[in-house]
């Protein structure tokens, strides 16, 4: 058993010097399957460009619809962008929280940043645990040795397949037992628990499949850079905050990235947990058009643009990363 | 004696806790629930033991319309929907590979955007689309075309039911979906190493011939686990289906799948010893997929051993 084991490791790192050899002796990357130009590819480039533009097009109309119905005084729905007014009145509507021109006031100004700032305290509070969490995790399993490391890391994935539904009742049930230790009258330390065991119970959803992701930004870095530290004499935890750390700061902030986003769009759990005495913007949006008869759909369509936006913004900013750190979690 | 503590252990400390709170105890703490009376988070009503939420689901699963409704709509929402995410996919990511790069970088991303988007914002979009007055703008595409006469609410009218909501439903995932078959086949086809697609075209290949003698055969485990990983998360996740039911954009029983179901009898109608029989049903099924789709993964090669301990 244990020596098949080892064997099997030798033949493993085998595998990865030759592939490291073979890696060095390749030639450039091509471009594209087209290194014998013997067929015309600017046509089935075009044509594969048409196809797939033309399935995407629907969800594209989509998102360009909204967004221009946040400045609009209708929603639109195609060809009327032409014919309708814009101006940036819907904007101002949102943020001082009429949300129908006929009704009266529902919410104030104060409101709206509030559930802004909530979705920030999520997003950011996520983040913070998915961060500090899966960096030493990803660090253990890559770089030490330890029993039932394999049998952890199938672990993690098994975890990552886990219906969540199934565990959010439990998770609530936990939530509900542990809120009755918790004074009502300090509404203060109430609210601060709330929005604390969401955070975690987000986070831990994210836990596993960030774990993988942050080890595979730790098997790349070279065995050579820890051993001379080592030997120099510094302590693992110093190695590891001193040396490997700013060395996957890509790998970090990508999952930064992920992290953020995750608790930014995440609709399921502020809803169970939070709603409906923190709202936050998800929350908030399912409030507003569940009251569709009284809304004024373009204020929506500006809070929704709003958002939207910082899923825009990173997709612009981080693009190669996004598609990097996503195919290298399922490279099999 | 001082007993030396594997360091490794202190970096695990955090994410085992994590694990342990919010992964296996609640996994066990489901289960149990699905054999207790619990409702309305009543937690006293914990103590006694009954099988009566299996027996109630199993006879509501012959008995009950609506929870038929439900079923069926599992049914064909999860084989569609897969059918489109797997087969989409390879279509996605095969074209996405025989493009220039420069096409193909902003087609990924743009195919990425349902993914990213927020879960509130994109059911926005797709419940403005299919909204049942004029101004939705589905209706008033059709309205202009001359199409329909009258405004039709899609999700819901009884007139097209089922097949309609299912379809919004569909749609709905499928883009979503898609995108996960596409960034796995892509990658798959770009470690196929070149040599073999170029001696392909020397010898005369087309391009067709290509793709299904080299390209297809090579990815053969990449498709099972797709299908796998796929088939797991759409009888599991609900988000993308939760607001459209909640604002009515899909009728309610025909646009349920049996996660949705689940949460709704969780958190609507406080019965968790029912909810939880039901999804402890889920969990089974997600265990043994999960599984499998460990086996396909090739998990062991994945893991390198460290090198050195000082």
């Amino acid at each position: 058993m244990q020596d098949s084991r080892s064997r099997a490791s030798v033949k493993s790192l085998l595998k990865r010097e030759i592939g490291k050899i073979r890696g060095r002796l390749k030639p450039p990357a091509y471009r594209g399957v087209w290194d014998v130009e013997t067929i015309d590819r600017r046509r089935l480039n075009l044509l594969l460009a048409l196809v797939l533009g033309l399935a995407g097009l629907p969800v594209f109309m989509l998102y360009v619809l909204l967004v221009m119905s946040s400045f609009a005084n209708t929603m639109l729905s195609g060809p009327d962008i032409f014919s309708a007014r814009y101006s940036i009145e819907n904007w101002r509507m949102l943020f001082e929280g009429r949300l129908s021109p006929a009704a009266g006031q529902q919410y104030t100004t104060r409101d709206i940043i509030m559930i802004i700032v909530n979705t920030l305290v999520v997003a950011l509070g996520v983040t913070a645990v998915v961060l500090v969490v899966s960096v030493m995790a990803g660090y253990a399993i890559s770089r030490m040795r330890f029993r039932g490391r394999t049998r952890l890391m199938e672990l993690m994935i098994l975890l990552h397949a886990f219906p969540g539904v199934a565990l959010i009742i439990a998770v609530y049930a936990i939530y509900v037992w542990t809120l009755g230790f918790i004074p009502t009258e300090n509404t203060f330390a109430y609210k601060s628990y709330m929005m604390v065991y969401t955070v975690f119970a987000r986070a831990a959803l994210e836990i596993p499949m960030s774990i993988w992701l942050m080890k595979g930004f730790f098997d790349k870095i070279p065995w050579e850079v820890e051993w001379s530290a080592l030997v120099d004499g510094a302590s693992r935890f110093k190695v590891w905050r001193e040396i490997i750390i700013p060395l996957v700061k890509p790998g970090i902030s990508a999952l930064a990235i992920f992290a953020f986003l995750a608790g930014w769009e995440d609709l399921i759990y502020v809803h169970v947990f939070l709603y409906p005495e923190i709202k936050t913007l998800a929350t908030f949006i399912e409030e507003v058009v569940g009251s569709i008869e009284t809304t004024y759909l373009p204020v929506v369509a500006a809070a929704g643009t709003l958002y939207l936006l910082p899923t825009i913004l990173f997709f612009v900013l981080t693009q190669q990363l996004l598609l990097q750190a996503l195919s290298g979690g399922v490279k099999a | 004696m001082r007993v030396r503590l594997n360091p490794a252990f202190l970096f695990l400390i955090p994410a085992l806790t994590l694990i342990l709170v919010f992964y296996v105890v609640p996994l066990i703490l489901s289960v149990y629930i699905g054999f207790t009376p619990l409702q309305r988070w009543n937690l006293n009503r914990m103590g006694s033991i009954t099988a009566y939420n299996f027996e109630r689901l199993f006879y509501m699963m012959f008995h009950d319309p609506d929870f038929g409704k439900v079923i069926r709509t599992t049914i064909v929402f999860t084989a569609f929907t897969l059918a489109i995410n797997v087969l989409g996919g390879l279509g996605l990511g095969l074209a996405l590979y025989l493009m220039d790069e420069v096409l193909s970088l902003p087609y990924r991303i743009l195919w990425l955007l349902p993914r990213m988007t927020p879960v509130a914002v994109y059911s926005l979009l797709w419940y403005y689309f299919f909204l049942g007055g004029e101004e939705g703008t589905l209706n008033s595409i059709l309205l202009r075309l001359g199409v329909i006469n009258e405004p039709l609410s899609w999700g819901t009218d009884p007139r097209l039911l089922p097949e309609t909501a299912w379809v919004i439903l569909i749609l709905v995932n499928g883009f979503v979906g898609v995108s996960f078959g596409m960034i796995v086949f892509y990658s798959a086809f770009h470690s196929i190493p070149r040599e073999q697609v170029v001696a392909a075209r020397v010898d005369g290949a087309t391009t067709s011939q290509i793709v299904r003698h080299v390209l297809i055969p090579q990815v053969r485990w990449h498709i099972v686990y797709v299908t796998v990983w796929q088939l797991l998360s759409l009888l599991t996740t609900f988000a993308h289906i939760f607001l459209l039911v909640e604002w009515g954009a899909v009728h309610r029983w025909w646009g349920s799948t049996w996660a949705l179901y689940v949460f709704n009898v969780a958190f609507k109608t406080y019965e968790q010893g029912l909810a939880a029989a039901a999804a402890t049903v889920l969990v089974i099924i997600g265990a043994i997929l999960g599984l499998v789709a460990l086996r396909i993964l090739k998990f062991k090669e994945m893991m390198v051993e460290p090198k050195g301990e000082i």
